[in-house]
């Protein structure tokens, strides 16, 4: 065994000196950063698929008078507008949405009680546009109003670029709580590689007046906190793999645990994201404390 | 080999505890440094073996005035003197053989190059029994001799030795000496901080005393 692998091997160190207090505060950071990055990937996911769902859909609302029984002009509104938007080159399919339909997407708000049938509900149209095709909303929206006056032209990307947002702050939100649990984590090590070198500043001075170069001595240190952050920060990410997983078989049961929020569950690909936890505090730890050490070695002559 | 000129040491605002100390060790010589508790032995062997600057004077050890030595060479210059502390400074974790070791391991030597030279020296010390014992299972004589087959085991070019007979019975103290002198005439330097007068007068070396932190050289060197 040659000076680098002695140093590296831990032998170096006493085994006992482990602390088991930072082993746990590194795996709670982990586990926090765990969550804070599965929840980073779902949004980025659901961004997506809500991007993906209304992308290349506009929505055509003909909307009923204030008052009173709707006006017969609502139906021939309507098949105006169709006829308009079936003749515009691009679109692909034309859907009117029929007052059934269109009563079920307001019951989970309103529920199914006398009121909903009383209320005036717009005439919805979804029209679906073929890939690539650049509509020119406005003029589309012109020649809706001159065929259709009390319709209104909806391709969602006020919507889309809400959700965008939404999901954005979510997507950076986290990476800012990944970044503070890093310096945190980094902190800790530092902290806990001082207290490691005063505890141990018989062997280091010994190791130093002997002709140890500062390298040997900092390897000695960083492999200890690099192994010890990497086992405590894979039993943090493991913990939070768990609850993605937890979450994932409540969604296969049929139950959902967060109502309103996209599913809670990780697939596959992205629980292998969580790699990255135990491998960032490993190296965290090891650089902190390789930088600390080196730092205290420079006090000494 | 080592020179000292002018060397004074304070710590902080205290009182100098070596003062315009100046002698010189040549390559291959046997000294003896005397003198009474707290006169200053320690100190002057912790600037031997560079274990930190002096508040004045020169220091030229191997050739490299120390003042001017840039820092990344003192780990080359320290890793040629073998030093027993009188505290022993034995790593309580590791066994007898990895700390008599541990030396030719900083050294970057591949243990089956040196297991052989490692088990030799200790069945020298009278150790070769306790190879895989660690410290605290050894005594106070047997520990101190773990502590000088680690200095003398990567054959340096300067040896310090801070009371080495002190823990052992006279036997071994004999075995010990007779050890030194082999190193020494194998060619390396050596000095040895004594109480011990039987020790001196035995030898017949050069003795250099500290007095109030002052040298006084009260012996010729050996020819």
């Amino acid at each position: 065994m040659n000076a680098k692998s002695l140093a590296a091997s831990g032998q170096i160190l006493p085994r006992d000196t482990g602390a088991a207090p930072l082993d746990i505060v590194i795996a709670i950071m982990s586990f926090l950063a765990a969550l804070a990055l599965g929840a980073s990937l779902i949004a980025d996911r659901a961004a997506e698929s809500w991007r993906a769902g209304l992308a290349g859909r506009i929505t055509v609302q003909i909307l009923p008078p204030a008052k009173g029984a709707p006006d017969p002009a609502l139906t021939t509104e309507t098949a105006a507008a169709v006829s308009v938007l079936e003749a515009t080159p691009g679109i692909l399919h034309v859907l009117p949405v029929s007052d059934q339909e269109a009563r079920q997407l307001v019951e989970p708000w309103l529920g199914t009680g006398a009121l909903i049938s009383d209320l005036p509900l717009p005439r919805l149209i979804d029209a679906t546009i073929a890939s690539g095709t650049q509509l020119d909303i406005a003029a589309l929206a012109q020649k809706l109003k001159t065929a259709a006056p009390d319709s209104m032209l909806d391709d969602h990307s006020r919507w889309i670029s809400r959700l965008k947002g939404l999901a954005d702050a979510v997507i950076w939100s986290a990476y800012g709580i990944l970044a503070l649990i890093a310096i945190a984590t980094a902190s800790a090590v530092a902290f806990a590689t001082r207290a490691g070198l005063d505890a141990h500043h018989d062997i280091v001075a010994l190791l130093h007046q002997m002709g140890a170069q500062s390298g040997f001595i900092a390897r000695a240190f960083e492999w200890h906190y690099f192994r010890a952050a990497l086992l405590a920060a894979a039993i943090g990410a493991a913990l939070a793999g768990g609850i993605f997983l937890a979450a994932s078989g409540l969604e296969f049961a049929g139950i959902e645990p967060a109502p309103f929020l996209p599913p809670l569950a990780l697939h596959t690909g992205e629980l292998a994201w969580l790699v990255a936890v135990p491998a960032g505090a490993g190296f965290i730890a090891w650089a902190t404390a390789r930088l600390s050490v080196l730092a205290a070695l420079r006090r000494i002559y | 080999m080592l020179r000292f000129e002018n060397v004074g040491m304070r710590f902080g605002p205290g009182p100098e505890i070596l003062r315009d100390v100046t002698f010189s060790l040549e390559a291959g010589s046997f000294s003896f440094l005397t003198g009474p508790s707290g006169a200053g032995k320690t100190t002057l062997l912790k600037l031997m073996y560079v274990a930190g600057p002096p508040s004045r004077g020169l220091i030229t050890l191997f050739g490299h005035d120390l003042s001017t030595t840039k820092r990344n060479a003192f780990p080359a210059i320290r890793r040629r003197i073998g030093v027993v502390f009188q505290d022993f400074r034995l790593l309580a974790h590791l066994s007898t053989f990895d700390n008599v070791a541990l030396p030719l391991r900083l050294a970057g030597h591949r243990e089956q190059d040196y297991a052989h030279d490692v088990k030799e020296l200790l069945n020298w010390v009278g150790l070769g029994d306790r190879l895989q014992a660690k410290p605290a299972t050894l005594s106070g004589g047997e520990q101190q001799r773990v502590a000088i087959a680690r200095a003398v085991v990567a054959r340096p070019d300067l040896l310090l030795a801070d009371e080495p007979t002190g823990n052992v019975d006279a036997e071994i103290g004999q075995r010990l000496i007779r050890l030194f002198g082999e190193l020494n005439r194998l060619g390396t330097t050596v000095l040895i901080a004594t109480h011990d007068r039987s020790l001196i007068e035995r030898t017949k070396a050069r003795e250099m005393r500290l007095v109030d932190g002052r040298l006084v050289e009260l012996g010729a060197q050996r020819t």
